[in-house]
């Protein structure tokens, strides 16, 4: 079964180009501009693995992530922080990677597969 | 809440973290913001030179270079200018601290943001800083209103308020730094974690205590907060009561990263309250230092009342 990748960022090309590249190597995908749409798109899409953004317009990707841990059913799908906050990482530590933009694509194809395959 | 914001900045990359929460938190709360920066320090009063921010140089102070700071901080800031237009630059010489307070007075600000030092930092180490600066120091013993310090660049990762953390030790000079984690909480729909550490290091020196005693004591203390605090919150119901045990800063640090916290209010000192002499508490100078979120600290009860 094809997996699913939900990614959230506010930069329409990121999300783009990540659709791109997601798709391209067999991944299904949907995406949420900022954290406050995102958990809807959750709840309905019920995607595999997210990547997450930190600085958005509205909510911030930690506030989203609280959120997400909140939620029995949802608090254990992994994610991949993609930021170019510095020190951004330790916001939210428990994430399976932290990204800093600009990324290195072949890195975070690696980090994926050996994620959830 | 946050009518007037006072963002104290060097301008320079060590203030980049804490322009990023100053400017977020006045476009996310309506704020007017005043960005501040205050010019080297004259050796005598009536001296006409200025130490530049960015050079170290010795510089003539006229209103040639006076223009040409205000532009270059325009420059600094111009993206996050183009967002939050309800900002003024400001920038005049004097000693830091100094202008620091009394344009925080005679603006009548209701919350000074700032970082917790402007020293160079060698990154990738760990044990790279153990102090706050000096002006930091002096603000945040005088300022009327609280002072949201930036301590780490994590500091700046969460977007506004929503889980707040209030760490007290039940002496009165946490009583402000309640109200403000109150009102805050209130105004803005957070989530209010009324916390205490228990301290089981220096105050039982010597003395190995039994678990039972321990948690004796930390059931005295939820008790504590639920006659000192919960009443005061007058129905909000969106609190939470933690006690943890053991070193008060590494407890407090490590409660707010695993709730995810986004504000911490503790009081400034918790000795003398409102004593002029004394000097950020070690424990609140610590969790600034070390958290991942803001720490407002609080010293006087003057402007909250009115918030």
């Amino acid at each position: 079964m094809t997996k699913k990748i939900l990614i959230i960022d506010d930069d329409p090309n990121i999300v783009s180009y990540l659709e791109d590249f997601f798709g391209d190597n067999g991944y299904e995908t949907c995406s949420a501009m900022d954290g406050s749409e995102a958990m809807p798109i959750v709840k309905k899409e019920k995607p595999d693995l997210i990547t997450l953004d930190l600085e958005m317009p509205e909510e911030w990707g930690p506030r989203f992530y609280r959120k997400l841990m909140k939620e029995e059913e949802f608090r254990k799908i992994p994610v991949i922080v993609i930021t170019g906050l510095t020190g951004g990482k330790y916001a939210i530590q428990k994430a399976v990677a932290h990204i800093t933009k600009p990324f290195d694509r072949d890195k975070l194809l690696k980090t994926v597969k050996d994620t959830i395959g | 809440m946050f009518k007037k914001i006072l963002f104290a900045t060097t301008a320079s990359p060590s203030c980049d973290h804490a322009a990023r929460v100053a400017f977020d938190v006045a476009k996310r709360y309506d704020s007017e913001l005043i960005v501040f920066h205050v010019l080297g320090i004259p050796s005598r009063g009536f001296s006409r030179f200025v130490t530049d921010v960015r050079t170290g140089e010795t510089v003539t102070f006229d209103d040639d270079y006076l223009g040409w700071v205000k532009e270059e901080m325009k420059n600094t800031y111009a993206r996050q200018l183009e967002m939050h237009q309800n900002c003024t630059i400001e920038a005049l010489p004097g000693v830091p601290h100094t202008e620091i307070l009394r344009a925080a007075r005679k603006k009548d600000v209701d919350l000074i943001i700032m970082g917790s030092t402007t020293r160079e930092e060698d990154e990738g180490t760990y044990t790279y800083r153990s102090a706050t600066g000096s002006t930091l120091q002096a603000v945040t013993k005088s300022a009327r209103c609280p002072v949201l310090i930036i301590g780490r660049p994590v500091a700046s990762a969460w977007g506004g308020f929503s889980n707040i953390v209030f760490g007290t030790d039940f002496s009165r000079a946490a009583d402000s730094a309640f109200l403000f984690a109150y009102k805050v909480a209130k105004t803005f729909g957070c989530t209010l974690h009324l916390f205490h550490a228990y301290d089981i290091s220096s105050v039982h020196s010597g003395k190995i205590m039994e678990q039972d005693e321990i948690e004796d004591n930390m059931m005295e203390a939820r008790e504590k907060i639920r006659k000192m605090y919960v009443p005061r919150l007058k129905g909000f119901d969106d609190y939470e009561i933690e006690i943890w045990e053991g070193i008060p800063y590494v407890e407090i640090v490590k409660f707010a990263r695993e709730n995810y916290a986004d504000l911490i209010v503790m009081a400034h000192h918790t000795r003398k309250p409102s004593s002029e002499k004394e000097l950020l508490g070690s424990t609140v100078e610590q969790v600034v230092l070390r958290a991942t979120c803001p720490v407002a600290s609080v010293n006087r009860p003057d402007k909250i009342k009115d918030m």
